[in-house]
């Protein structure tokens, strides 16, 4: 009886204490893509510093995983609360757009307000609409490239993966999985990094999803050629499906290539500073191990290949403002965005992966401030290679845009994840090729005739 | 003859030995790798290179590590409209090392909602138990079997309703409605198996001692708190640990109805996200699955005797 | 003060209701009520707007003319089936060990419960990495060690094998509970039955199938039962294990949640999935235990 009671005090006890934090006032929610908890961290510094200069706002950050972005929107649209500010990546900007939740007015107020000029051309298309309205404002963006072993490429001779027959010789040339070592990592599990990495292969190979009069020409010889050297492809990637989680694969010495953002500048730095820990006297006891010591040395990448034209990839993430309940919430939203692409907050967010996060707007991608990052990772890949990056930002090619016409129904078709879903049934459900492009195309349709 | 008993006998021990082997070697894997360094993963071994006690002291806050600050920081905050205690409130924010999984934070979520909807699920069963084992009146035995029946509708049965009736009544958008409906939805999934262990547990107390209490002039009410409830102590203790336990480690009503919610996130969906907060995540997932199982593990240990009684009796539902 | 027989049994029955009603309400609430809207949603198409259209037995037709369907039908069979009977027979097994006595049974009694009180969760990420195609230990052992297989398989990725991983997951989970309720009907058959039967020069097989069996039926019966109720809902283990495969909770869950949302067909296949529950248990009562 007694340890009932002690149990039954001690829960109320705590509600009572738990209940002073429910009291709290809250405003705007921020929702985020980014879910590393060092991201947050800093993501959670600029907030907190926007409420210290802002007293009557409060923002409330909650990160989603990508992939789950769509489907947690859905459940909070049903609910009646979704988020004020959302960062993510410009497919969902534009599918949220066309779902009528975002305010176009609002991101038109803050891009005026920091003057349109300044903002890539490249990146601004990307979230504009067929009509010329702002389905969101570009934030940051990163680059798509094939990283590889530059020391292993060169002791067999081969030359480095910038065309289709490069890459499917190298991958075959490297793949051992005997020895358990595999040629290439490519996305294969029903996930938006599947549709990253098709994507970029699709549009080397000249294959699109719609013409520039906006027909759906997605089921094309070029698209089937594609998926065919996708598949073949995956003979030489680890085992089953595979998403970018498999790049520690690549980290500890077991595969040559692996399709990655930018992003990885600022891993591949940590596994620096690994190897700077575990050097000296920690490095007599790893005999053996897998550790590479001068891995991040011997690290190149390519950000263009073809087959029959150069493609590049990347992704443009967004700050999005929803369409809010008042108007003191929409104005709440449009000042903490502002804040955020003023300069010191920017270069602030920035850095939380120097190469993954790169500057949209022209004053800041020239700015000193932003070149000193705190890793000294821009030092490390040189001045010249992050220009090129980011100067990359300004000229992704994607489904979303062709000959410069938007066509918003890409984005949606990102969002409902049909190409991943049709390269995963075609290599691991036994589905034919030409079944599974039928079956995506039909999908499409339906987006289309919604 | 001392041959075969041998043999027998180390056959027995071998199989004792395999059981252990299967039942315990996921944990002997979550333990390993949660004490590996990265450059470790892709090593097979069980037995770390190297000692890798970081990732609990991150979970559990003890980190005292210096956080560099970077130069565009310090530039944000020597803005003239900040004072001096503000900011030094947001460094401290950004420098504590508390908050990668706040798993003090989670632990008491979890513990409030189970701890009340297990509590809420006993008073409950006394009564309805009571009445089922106790009182007799037509229809008792058709509203048991029903009670009963009601094992049969599964979590994703009633998730889609529930969720839609939530949002209808306005419960799924505030953060006290939500923990409110997971909470009773913990009371309900339990409440079945509550009434029928606790009902056959009253049926082996003897009526004749509640008679003698009824001629002494104590009402129905007063006899089951004095007589019944004190008679059955060890049968509520397993009753209330059971229904805990499932709401303890349940998953899927809490990932829908606190998604939005984070800091009322409860051990199993912390977890689940905590699965994103890096990219290389194998050492804090397993640290951060290790400190999960404990407490439960720990509850089990100290209460097994009650609770596997209580487990054969009530066929137990999870 | 007078009273006659017909009060108190009124009496008795009103307090009969008083003290059982809390529970029925709150059980009406909470699972008959969304049952029945369940039930009613399955005719309709669910807009998040909220203006559901009523499309009759649509729903139904789409569900029962979907390969998809069919194919989740299956694997549910499977996995049911197969979990089910594993649970059970290792169950008994280790019971019978454990019936045994051995130094340290105490503690082996209480590690053994371990997979089925630990949080599921946890559990899954130990599972996951032990199967990891490239530096899971499965595949080490499977190639490297023991030379079994020749080349490495990503078993929970790819989905023909990951069922059977799932399955040989919930035995592994769920065992215990077996294990638990037949050892504790082991411990409490009388031990003359068996001297009886050594004296009369039985086996120690013969034994076994002759006395220690017949004791068991009911509650082997009565975990097989419980098991396949449990096993046919199970949402949890199979999605956070493995979501690619697609039992009926699963699908059930894909079609509500994700890609192009219809919870109306969604509804639908859980009335189904119910139906076939409410049908499989009637049987299996009726056949197999002949209540």
């Amino acid at each position: 009886m007694r340890k009932l009671i002690i149990i039954l005090l001690a829960t109320s006890l705590l509600w009572i204490w738990q209940g002073s934090v429910i009291m709290a006032k809250t405003n705007i929610s921020f929702w985020t893509t980014e879910t590393q908890s060092e991201r947050m961290k800093t993501i959670q510094l600029i907030l907190d510093t926007f409420e210290a200069l802002n007293d009557d706002i409060q923002v409330k950050l909650i990160p989603v995983d990508e992939n789950d972005l769509p489907t947690q929107m859905a459940a909070a649209s049903a609910a009646g609360n979704i988020p004020e500010v959302i960062e993510m990546g410009s497919e969902l900007a534009v599918t949220f757009g066309s779902e009528g939740i975002m305010d176009f007015g609002a991101h038109e107020a803050v891009i005026n307000k920091i003057g349109r000029d300044d903002f890539f051309k490249g990146a601004l298309q990307l979230t504009t609409s067929p009509s010329g309205q702002a389905y969101a404002l570009p934030y940051h963006g990163w680059v798509q490239g094939i990283w590889y072993r530059a020391d292993w490429f060169k002791e067999a001779g081969l030359a480095p993966p910038t065309t289709w027959y490069n890459i499917l010789k190298a991958a075959k040339h490297f793949n051992n999985p005997a020895k358990n070592k595999y040629g290439i990592l490519i996305g294969t599990k029903p996930e938006g990094f599947a549709e990253q990495v098709f994507t970029q292969f699709a549009i080397s190979n000249g294959a699109r999803e719609f013409d520039a009069d906006g027909n759906l020409v997605f089921n094309s010889d070029a698209m089937r050629e594609t998926l065919e050297y996708y598949k073949e492809l995956q003979k030489y990637t680890p085992p089953g499906p595979q998403t970018w989680r498999a790049r520690d694969y690549y980290l500890q010495g077991k595969m040559a290539m692996f399709f990655y953002s930018t992003y990885i500048m600022d891993d591949l730095s940590l596994a620096d500073v690994a190897k700077g820990s575990l050097t000296g006297e920690n490095f007599d006891g790893l005999g053996g191990v897998g550790f590479d010591s001068n891995l991040v040395k011997n690290t190149k990448m390519v950000s263009s290949f073809k087959n029959t034209q150069d493609s590049s990839y990347g992704v443009i993430v967004t700050l999005g403002i929803t369409k809010a309940k008042s108007a003191s919430k929409t104005s709440a939203a449009k000042r903490l965005v502002r804040f955020m692409y003023e300069e010191d907050a920017y270069v602030t967010f920035l850095h939380m992966a120097p190469g993954g996060m790169n500057p949209v707007l022209r004053s800041m991608a020239q700015s000193d401030k932003f070149m000193n990052d705190p890793k000294g990772i821009f030092k490390h890949y040189g001045k010249d290679k992050i220009s090129e990056i980011i100067g990359g930002l300004d000229h992704l090619q994607k489904f979303e845009i062709v000959e410069g016409k938007m066509f918003p129904a890409s984005g949606e078709i990102f969002a409902q994840k049909i190409i991943p879903q049709m390269i995963y049934k075609t290599i691991f459900e036994g589905v034919s090729t030409q079944a599974a492009m039928d079956e995506a195309e039909a999908e499409m349709r339906k987006i289309i005739n919604k | 003859m001392v041959i075969r008993r041998i043999l027998q006998k180390t056959g027995f021990y071998f199989l004792i030995l395999l059981v252990l082997l299967f039942t315990l070697f996921p944990f002997v894997q979550m333990l390993s790798t949660s004490l590996k360094h990265q450059y470790d993963w892709g090593n097979p071994s069980l037995i770390p290179q190297k000692l890798n006690w970081s990732s609990y002291s991150e979970l559990l806050g003890l980190k005292k590590e210096e956080v560099k600050v970077p130069e565009s920081i310090k530039r944000l905050l020597d803005n003239p409209k900040l004072s001096e205690e503000k900011r030094q409130k947001i460094l401290a924010r950004f420098t504590s090392t508390s908050d990668v999984f706040p798993f003090i934070n989670y632990f008491i979520n979890t513990l409030l909602i189970a701890g009340t909807a297990a509590a809420i699920s006993l008073l409950f069963a006394v009564f309805g138990a009571y009445s089922f084992s106790r009182v007799r009146y037509r229809g008792r035995s058709g509203i048991q079997r029903g009670v009963l029946l009601t094992y049969m509708f599964g979590g994703v049965l009633l998730m889609v309703p529930l969720y839609q009736i939530s949002v209808h009544v306005g419960l799924a958008n505030t953060a006290i409605g939500s923990i409110l409906t997971l909470v009773v939805i913990y009371v309900v999934q339990t409440l079945p198996v509550s009434l029928y262990m606790l009902g056959n547990y009253f049926r082996s107390i003897p009526e004749s001692l509640e008679e003698a209490a009824q001629i002494d002039g104590c009402s129905r009410l007063k006899t089951i708190m004095l007589i019944i409830v004190p008679l059955s102590m060890p049968m509520l203790v397993t009753v209330y640990i059971y229904a805990f336990m499932i709401a303890w480690n349940e998953y899927l009503f809490a990932s829908v109805f606190l998604k939005n919610f984070n800091e009322f996130y409860t051990l199993p969906i912390g977890l689940k996200s905590l699965f994103v907060s890096k990219n290389a995540i194998w050492d804090r997932i397993m640290a951060a699955s290790i400190l999960t199982a404990l407490p439960v593990v720990f509850v089990f240990m100290t209460f097994e005797k009650h609770l596997i009684g209580g487990l054969t009796e009530g066929g137990v539902k999870e | 003060m007078a009273s006659h027989p017909g009060s108190l049994a009124q009496q008795e029955a009103r307090f009969g209701w008083k003290t059982v009603a809390p529970s029925l309400l709150l059980i009406a609430l909470l699972i008959v009520y969304p049952v029945a809207y369940n039930l009613y949603l399955s005719f309709f198409e669910v807009k998040l707007s909220g203006q559901n259209e009523f499309v009759g037995f649509n729903n139904y037709f789409d569900l029962l003319s979907d390969r998809a369907f069919y194919d989740s039908l299956t694997v549910t069979v499977i996995y049911v089936i197969g979990s089910t009977l594993g649970t059970t027979l290792l169950g008994l097994g280790v019971a019978s060990l454990m019936n045994h006595e051995f130094p340290l049974r105490g503690l082996v009694r209480g590690l053994v419960l371990l997979p089925y009180i630990a949080p599921l969760i946890s559990e899954v990420f130990a599972w996951q990495f032990i199967f990891d195609p490239v530096n899971g230990i499965y595949n080490h052992m499977t190639v490297e060690v023991l030379g079994i297989s020749d080349e490495r398989v990503n078993l929970i990725g790819t989905p023909g094998n990951a069922l059977l991983v799932v399955i040989i997951f919930d035995i592994w989970k769920n065992f215990p509970f077996a294990y638990l309720m037949i050892l504790s009907r082991l411990q409490s058959i009388n031990n003359d039955l068996y001297e009886a039967a050594t004296l009369d020069g039985a086996t120690r097989w013969q034994r076994f199938w002759h006395i220690t069996i017949p004791e068991l039926r009911f509650v082997v019966g009565a975990i097989v039962m419980l098991r396949f109720i449990w096993n046919i809902n199970k949402f949890d283990e199979v999605f956070l294990l493995a979501p690619n495969v697609k039992t009926l909770p699963i699908y059930t869950y894909f079609t509500a949640f994700t890609g192009t949302i219809e919870q109306g067909l969604a509804a639908a296949i859980a009335v189904v999935q119910f139906l076939l529950l409410i049908g499989l248990i009637f049987l299996y009562i009726r056949r197999v235990l002949k209540w």
